[in-house]
């Protein structure tokens, strides 16, 4: 049995562990609050590029970034995960869906290749896993349209050229609090968005715009810019999952540390109690044997 | 009929008020739009904007490449980033600007460097944008 000083250092340990969830889940509340935030403010800019570029699809259909290609021969899977840890599940789930995505489309395409976004994920697959990672980068600790730039300017070139055929995102999505299951998105060849058709009489009362210099060269502006958005809400989405999960997993552990300590309170008790009972017989044996 | 300049970037809405006119930088030049403008749909290039208020005031901006799309009582401005004069770091751009010109002239013609080149690139177009917008606010 463990003895009285045993059991209390135990305590004291699990204190100040306890000491670190409570406060990291705190802190998780915090960034959680801007992450959404972020996500709210992104959303008028994606509805209204969304709105324009049905406007400017209608009138011109044909941009390289559209090409359907027939034969997959190389496909990017962009894996975004978090930079950090203790997240419970939350990058686990990444990374296992993408083993599975991987493992699928190797039996119709002769390559694939990650993008990675996420120093958990670059870990991960920087071992021999046999999978080619064409680039890696972390996640920073802000997400920045900047940055959803840059990824998309690779991927827009690579596919462009001929290079990558298709383009797909592995991501977890934010749901709520306690959900942010993992959502595979095409992301190349760019499906233009469809005009709603229960709009479709109110749209033809309109005028149509002017478009200027011309349909073929502002689509050419738009279709990258869409697909930056795309990436930049998938960055976003990926950076408040982050942390709920994480702000989930530190109250479960918080919990959890809050049920050692009682067990183990009660272990020390029971020690103390058994010692001083014993205490008290000895010193009871003794004065009976005086007698 | 009053005319609603609104300023969208991926960050939130930059700007939402009630303009007299607003002159922005089209990729086939500058052109001013009034109230009962035809509706039409234009790319813009980095550059300033020039923002005149019912009040009488002039307002400047700089903004990143983006789209504008005008009809008679409002316009969109979708862009990546837009900064308002007064909250133009003058230094800071200027810093900016001298580094990215130093960074180009490193860079020469080499096929590899060409996604840096046009990062930096950007970089320089922004800051530039910065300056003017700035000089012309305090004139």
């Amino acid at each position: 049995m463990a003895t009285l000083s045993d059991i209390k250092r135990r305590i004291t340990s699990i204190r100040s562990t306890q000491k670190i969830t409570s406060a990291m889940k705190m802190v998780s509340a915090a960034k959680l609050r801007r992450a959404q935030d972020a996500i709210e403010s992104a959303r008028p800019y994606a509805q209204r590029m969304r709105e324009t570029l049905e406007e400017v699809g209608s009138a011109e259909a044909n941009h390289p970034l559209f090409e359907q290609r027939e034969e997959k021969n190389h496909v990017e899977v962009v894996v975004i995960t978090s930079d950090r840890g203790l997240a419970g599940a939350y990058n686990s789930q990444v990374i296992k869906a993408t083993q599975l995505l991987v493992k699928s489309r190797r039996s119709e395409s002769s390559k694939v290749s990650l993008t990675i976004v996420g120093k958990k994920a670059s870990d991960y697959f920087k071992g021999p896993r046999g999978i080619d990672v064409s680039s890696s980068r972390p996640v920073g600790p802000k997400v920045t349209y900047l940055e959803a730039k840059r990824v998309a300017a690779g991927l827009i070139a690579r596919f462009e050229s001929g290079e990558v055929d298709e383009v797909v995102v592995v991501h977890n999505e934010f749901l709520s609090m306690m959900t942010q299951p993992v959502k595979i998105v095409p992301l190349l060849p760019f499906v233009p968005p469809q005009e709603n058709p229960g709009e479709g009489g109110k749209k033809e009362d309109r005028a149509p715009y002017e478009v200027e210099p011309n349909a073929e060269k502002l689509l050419s502006a738009l279709v990258p810019k869409a697909v930056e958005v795309e990436l930049f809400r998938a960055l976003l989405e990926n950076q408040a999952g982050e942390h709920a999960a994480r702000m989930t997993a530190m109250e479960n552990a918080t919990k959890n540390t809050e049920e050692l300590i009682e067990k183990l309170t009660l272990e020390y008790n029971r020690a103390r109690q058994a010692a001083i009972t014993s205490e008290l017989v000895e010193i009871i044996t003794g004065a009976q044997a005086q007698e | 009929m009053p005319l609603d300049l609104i300023v969208v970037t991926p960050q939130g809405e930059a700007f939402s008020e009630v303009v007299e006119q607003v002159v922005l930088p089209g990729t086939e030049g500058e052109f001013g739009v009034l109230e009962n403008h035809e509706k039409f749909l234009t790319a813009l290039k980095p550059g300033p904007v020039e923002i005149k208020l019912p009040d009488g005031t002039t307002e400047w901006a700089a903004i990143s490449d983006g789209f504008a799309e005008v009809t008679a009582s409002q316009v969109v401005v979708l862009v990546d980033e837009c900064f308002k004069a007064h909250e133009i770091d003058l230094e800071h751009a200027q810093h900016t600007r001298a580094e990215a010109e130093q960074e180009l002239a490193q860079l020469h013609e080499n096929l590899e460097t060409e996604e840096a080149r046009a990062q930096v690139e950007a970089t320089l177009v922004r800051a530039t944008a910065m300056i003017e917008v700035h000089g012309r606010h305090h004139s």
